[in-house]
């Protein structure tokens, strides 16, 4: 077949990269960059780091509002899979890129693999739910991570082509973390070292345009009794300008890093504290105990085996959540497949040639 | 619960239109402030300062003038220009209507910006994901808040996709608020008298759907069997000027016996259909109002999403080929006419319990 793949923020990427090198050699892979996310060190450095090719198209959609960003790209995705009419379209989780790739195509009767699908947190107020539930409405092929996800769709009615298939981001992690290893000047770089730090990000919207959410976050991580290293994302960072916030002395700014810094980072550390889906698996494969700076996940089965807690963006509860994570090394069953991931979808999409 | 101190609604094609004017006359009765946006989506001839007085539509406050375009451009011009509106004037509640691409727009915009939106008309399903309209349904239906079921199918089919019950409201069909309404005036008129025709010896037919009328071998076949259907009985097709260019360029000549003309108003419409012998359609507002009529109806497609017309009423698919069409008609004149079905909750109270829903917390299920 020949696929036409939407990709545009930066998780995404990173989810591409496995199944576009297991694809390889069975199917045709055409890479579109919507331009969602779209700084240097944000995409164009991890496709040298993820080993996939740069993508053939770059639509050039950059920010604005949801609406705008969405509109944006459904006529430019349209144009696109008018012109390259390929055999079906591949979207990956929750963006709004994701969404565009597939409303695009379900209109122009083009059949739909979604990669992350049947995920809920059950939250409609943010984005992400309404993104990733029309998307799996409009598919065809419905890759899910695990049995939760079939259930949650059987729920919607939707059973056909569904397929669990584990997570794609298992797939990358294994694939990278030996490189990350060998090739990244982190954590050292940040000053801190091995086991002796806690790591965190935040980007969601819920999180960065709330003031007293951020203030929270911060206000807990100074409270740690470790120094925390925070790469910031962009979003972030305005937002922290922007409230006039300053983190506590044991708290360790930095710019963002790239995929394999991120791995290094991860895995070094004595645990992470996220409002990342992907940052939250990356921490269950790479056994860092985790902090989910929200009221739910939608990686439930983390939580379920004790590697995450919810502590939403309050302070008390933040350091109540990194006391009580466990000191040992609890049971680590293999939640989202073994890692074969991308040769599963690669299977399945190979029987409907 | 508070009655909403702003309700916005989103329109963009002319059956939006009728579905939206019982709810504005409910909403205004309740004192409500609504806010009526018009996407231009469609621009029709017909849609004329005559069709807003028919049906009592106020006239729209904003204009979005999106105009045609492809799927893709129609949904993206409409989210461009709605959703800087939206954020400005912050409703309390976006209400969508029906299965456009200015429904399936609406809907995002209103999601993206977390207003509470309500789908009228939610919970029909063809499952044919070929049809455009089918999308905007399913998108529309995931993102709402509130679901305004026509009838106990939809509110079925929305339960077995997971929709949580108290987010659905069976409030029945808005189509025959406004069809109710109309009908004296449409009586009154007369409609098939001035077209030369004798009340229940004509046939109505409307075809507009891209898989019929885009192909020319199915459009031909289709003509082949008004023709023969006209040799029967007289036939009145008011036709789109585009369908009406491509029966052109078939080469297409009407008999004696089929009068083809531009798409009328809605009563003048309404008074033709109610009338008729038998309406051959591919709409699907047809075929819920000859099913409220009792009216005979062929419906040109390979399946329905409102099926309670086919199980309860008075409409049969029929595939697009000339002898399946003509026997079916001549079966469906020949038989003896039927008394009109009552349907659950198609009895003109629809915008009614919408505004009851919105305004007082009111629950139908």
């Amino acid at each position: 077949m020949r696929l036409l793949t939407v990709l545009g923020a930066r998780p995404q990427f990173v989810k591409a990269a496995p199944l576009s090198r297991a694809l390889h050699g069975h199917h045709e892979e055409v890479l579109v960059h919507t331009g969602q996310h779209d700084d240097h060190l944000m995409s164009a450095v991890f496709f040298g780091e993820l080993g996939i090719a740069s993508p053939a198209h770059h639509l050039g959609v950059g920010s604005g509002t949801h609406a705008a960003q969405t509109a944006a790209m459904l006529v430019r995705l349209e144009a696109l899979m008018i012109a390259d009419r390929p055999d079906a379209v591949l979207v990956y989780g929750d963006s709004n890129s994701t969404l565009a790739g597939a409303l695009t195509a379900a209109k122009l009767q083009i059949p739909v693999a979604h990669v992350e699908a049947g995920l809920r947190s059950f939250n409609r107020s943010l984005p992400e739910e309404h993104n990733r539930i029309i998307t799996d409405h409009l598919s065809n092929w419905l890759f899910v991570p695990s049995a939760i996800g079939e259930r949650h769709l059987r729920t919607e009615g939707v059973a056909a082509g569904v397929f669990i298939v584990g997570d794609i981001m298992l797939d990358a992690t294994l694939q990278h973390v030996g490189r990350a290893e060998q090739v990244s000047r982190y954590p050292g770089a940040a000053g801190v070292g091995p086991g002796d730090y806690y790591l965190c990000t935040v980007h969601r919207a819920e999180n960065t345009d709330a003031p007293e959410r951020l203030t929270g976050i911060l206000s807990g991580l100074s409270r740690l009794n470790k120094p925390v290293v925070f790469p910031v994302h962009p979003r972030t960072r305005q937002a922290l300008v922007e409230f006039g916030l300053l983190p506590g002395s044991n708290v360790h700014l930095i710019d963002p890093v790239g995929y394999l810094d991120m791995l290094q980072l991860v895995r070094n550390s004595s645990a992470v504290l996220t409002d990342s889906g992907g940052v939250q698996k990356e921490a269950y494969y790479l056994e860092a105990p985790c902090v989910t700076l929200r009221t739910e996940t939608e990686w439930v089965e983390t939580v379920a085996v004790g590697w995450n807690r919810l502590a939403a963006a309050d302070a008390d509860a933040i350091v109540e959540a990194v006391d009580g994570l466990p000191s040992g090394r609890p049971a680590h069953p293999p939640l989202y497949g073994s890692g074969d991931t991308a040769q599963q979808i690669v299977r399945v999409l190979d029987g409907c040639r | 619960m508070k009655p909403p101190a702003l309700v916005l609604s989103v329109v963009g094609a002319r059956p939006n239109f009728i579905k939206l004017a019982p709810v504005a006359r409910a909403l205004g009765q309740r004192q409500v402030r609504h806010v009526i946006v018009h996407t231009g989506q469609h621009y029709d001839a017909d849609m004329s300062d005559a069709f807003f007085r028919d049906l009592e539509i106020p006239e729209p406050d904003f204009n979005l003038a999106v105009g045609s375009g492809s799927h893709a451009q129609q949904t993206a011009a409409v989210m461009e220009r709605l959703d800087p509106l939206c954020s400005e004037l912050r409703p309390d509640v976006v209400l969508v209507y029906g299965d456009v691409n200015s429904t399936a727009a609406a809907a995002l915009v209103a999601a993206k910006l977390g207003l509470p939106l309500g789908h009228v008309e939610a919970g029909l399903r063809s499952r044919d994901r070929t049809m455009p309209e089918e999308i905007n349904r399913i998108v529309a239906d995931r993102l709402s808040d509130i679901l305004f079921a026509p009838s106990r199918d939809g509110y079925d089919n929305l339960l077995s996709e997971g929709i949580p019950p108290q987010r659905i409201q069976f409030v029945g069909n808005i189509m025959i608020d406004s069809l109710l309404r109309a009908l004296p005036a449409a009586r009154q008129l007369d409609a098939s008298s001035r077209h030369g025709v004798r009340r229940g010896e004509y046939t109505v037919v409307t075809l507009h759907r891209p898989s019929n009328v885009d192909e020319p071998g199915v459009l031909q076949e289709l003509l082949r069997a008004l023709s023969d259907i006209a040799a029967d009985r007289p036939v009145l097709f008011p036709v789109h000027p585009r369908t009406s260019r491509r029966m052109t360029a078939l080469g297409f000549q009407a008999g004696a016996r089929v009068q083809v003309f531009e798409p009328v108003p809605y009563l003048e419409m309404l008074s033709l259909v109610m009338s008729a012998g038998l309406v051959v359609t591919d709409s699907g507002g047809l075929q819920e109002e000859t099913t409220f009529l009792g009216i005979p109806c062929l419906t040109v497609r390979p399946n329905t999403e409102r099926p309670i017309t086919c199980t309860e009423g008075t409409n049969k698919l029929v595939p697009p080929h000339r002898d399946a069409i003509v026997s079916a008609a001549r079966a469906a004149l020949a038989g003896t006419a039927s008394a009109a079905p009552t349907i659950e909750r198609w009895d003109g109270s629809a915008g009614e319990r919408i505004a009851a829903v919105l305004c007082d917390g009111a629950r139908f299920d």
